[in-house]
């Protein structure tokens, strides 16, 4: 249970409110490269942290981030022509420069300097690792440029993608760190995706249905450790990353990629969920790709030319009532991304955490609204760099291990859960 | 012609939202809070200063066996008070036992909850504070006392996550 003014408080991230302050601490994605290609590409329409922008890629290949409306009478410069280093608006020929700055203003005179008066509000836009990257916060207080993982690995290693998920970012998030609904929801999944099959772990997960939990505080968040029997009494640990405020690094299952999201407010009823897959030393299988692409594992399929998922709520997510009762799905959703996000979605765009009754095996979820809340409270009353923030806390990997009954995951997995470059993810 | 809305498209709508059956859809649970050693006794007195409805507070830290003695589940457990307490009596009538703990304590005393959860199918957890002014052996120490006992295991850093649990789960 989370009182009105907590859920209000962690839901809403528009311009001016606490947790909308914090997301503007961080880099966060906002396009796929691919989606802005080539110099002069046609500009597309970006929504994040209910803010309206447009960005674009200038004739010197320069990337721009900018208040989605021309100045002059609010038309969308979606309609812009991308034209000699910048966008101008069809209406009236204004014309902005990457940075937002207004470089022509067709019926004044030149020399009255008055296009110079005229500036579009503008973010950074980055692009590292196939994700173009923006920060949103005060310029004064812009941290280094993320140094996930995934992003620095070579191209051929990673796989990105991303979907729209009509749902608030914190019941998307909160799905992501909830390790028991594995066990249920994605059941049918686990010997089947071609993403997940074939681990030897994939047994230990569907043998124990009740594992044991263990939630540990980290720099940038929390482990989620989930615990269940192996052989010889050992134990075969999960564990779970999550970083302020909305990274989470999956645990891998054998020899797959290693996978994960951020999930990203659009609006308060809205957010992306973005999608990786890599593998920290070898380059991504062709049917590995593949599979990615046809929206096995984490990823969906789309409708044609969009981000919405091809299976969405118009279509009631396609729900096969037999798959359900064969138990070939267990919700009878497809697809572990859409399983999640079908029921995400069914609560509503912002759930009433008024009328949830959590459980103790929900410590995890607890756990991260705690440290969201310590951290807004912290950047609200002192100014203070949330966790996240550092690099130092994005260099982490999740880890899948078994060990000895007496011996702290913390412990023995130490070297597991950050990133060792050239070295294999530990997997079972 | 207008489309005809799905199913889900309808109902998860934020206007459909307003629909949703207020009445109240659960009862309240009967929690213990015990503190397992005497820097977490001070913790558990300052929780039990706050306004809770369903949780009882209570203290283990008298009943570590002095030598020659033998242990009895009978007349160690406590409340904050002084007043001594049947454990089976307590747990038997919980919904949840969380039982907090310091780094680098011993915390033996969590075996005989743990059996006494075990045997009435109660559930457990354990929360684990002062974890970070420790070195890792005295809190492995710690750890490896409870990990049996607790089906839920926390390490939190600051105390007043204790509190925000307990009101996530309606104490």
């Amino acid at each position: 249970m989370l009182k009105k003014e907590q859920n209000d408080l962690l839901t809403q991230t528009g311009p001016g409110t606490p947790a909308g302050r914090l997301f503007r601490s961080y880099w966060i994605p906002a396009l796929l490269a691919s989606e802005l290609a080539d110099n002069d590409c046609p500009p597309v329409r970006v929504k994040l942290l209910s803010e309206r922008l447009l960005a674009f890629r200038d004739s010197q290949g320069r990337l721009g981030l900018i208040d989605e409306f021309c100045a002059h009478r609010g038309v969308s410069l979606w309609f812009g022509r991308n034209e000699q280093n910048g966008l101008r608006c069809p209406y009236h020929g204004w014309k902005y420069d990457h940075t937002g700055q207004c470089v022509e203003v067709p019926s004044e005179p030149v020399e009255s300097g008055f296009c110079n008066k005229i500036k579009l509000k503008s973010y950074p836009l980055v692009e590292r690792g196939g994700v173009l990257w923006t920060y949103m916060g005060p310029p004064d207080k812009q941290p280094p440029l993320p140094e996930w993982e995934f992003v620095l690995v070579p191209s051929e290693q990673s796989f990105m993608s991303k979907r729209i998920q009509e749902s608030n970012w914190l019941q998307a998030l909160e799905g992501g760190i909830d390790s028991s609904h594995v066990s249920f929801l994605h059941r049918g999944d686990l010997d089947s995706d071609p993403l997940f099959r074939g681990a030897k772990a994939n047994q230990y997960n569907l043998r124990d249905s009740r594992p044991v939990f263990e939630v540990v505080e980290s720099a940038g968040g929390l482990y989620i450790g989930a615990r269940r029997d192996a052989e010889n009494g050992n134990y075969y640990w999960r564990i779970t990353q999550w970083v302020m405020p909305a990274f989470t690094m999956i645990p891998p299952r054998g020899n797959h990629p290693v996978h994960g999201h951020f999930w990203v407010p659009i609006d308060d009823e809205n957010c992306w969920t973005w999608s990786f897959d890599y593998h920290p030393t070898r380059p991504l299988s062709q049917d590995e790709l593949r599979a990615m692409r046809e929206g096995k594992g984490i990823h969906v399929k789309y409708l044609p030319g969009t981000f919405r998922p091809f299976a969405n709520k118009d279509n009631d997510y396609l729900i096969d009532r037999a798959a359900q009762k064969s138990g070939r799905t267990f919700s009878g959703v497809e697809g572990i991304a859409m399983q999640d996000a079908s029921l995400q979605e069914s609560m509503g765009p912002v759930v009433d955490r008024m009328k949830e009754n959590l459980v103790s095996t929900d410590n995890g979820i607890i756990m991260a609204r705690h440290r969201l809340l310590r951290a807004v409270k912290a950047l609200m009353d002192k100014d203070a760099v949330p966790p996240g923030v550092d690099i130092a806390h994005q260099k982490v990997r999740s880890a899948a291990v078994v060990l000895p009954p007496d011996q702290p995951f913390m412990d023995a997995a130490k070297e597991a859960l950050a990133v060792r470059v050239g070295i294999a993810h530990a997997s079972v | 012609m207008t489309a005809m809305l799905s199913e889900s498209a309808r109902a998860t709508s934020a206007a459909e939202a307003r629909f949703r059956i207020n009445d109240p859809n659960s009862r309240p649970r009967a929690i213990r809070v015990i503190a397992l050693d005497w820097p977490s006794e001070a913790v558990v007195k300052r929780l039990a200063q706050l306004p809770w409805a369903s949780a009882t507070f209570l203290t283990a830290v008298a009943s570590v066996p002095r030598a020659g003695e033998r242990f009895s589940v009978q007349g160690w457990l406590g409340d904050l008070a002084g007043h001594t307490k049947d454990l089976i009596g307590e747990i038997d009538s919980a919904d949840l036992v969380v039982m907090v703990a310091t780094g680098g304590e011993n915390v033996q005393v969590a075996s005989v909850i743990g059996e006494a959860c075990s045997l009435k199918r109660v559930m457990t957890t354990a929360l684990v504070l002062g974890a970070t002014s420790i070195s890792d052996a005295a809190l492995s120490q710690t750890l490896a006392q409870l990990r049996p006992w607790a089906l839920m295991l926390v390490i939190a850093s600051a105390e007043e996550y204790i509190a925000d649990m307990l009101a996530a789960l309606r104490a």
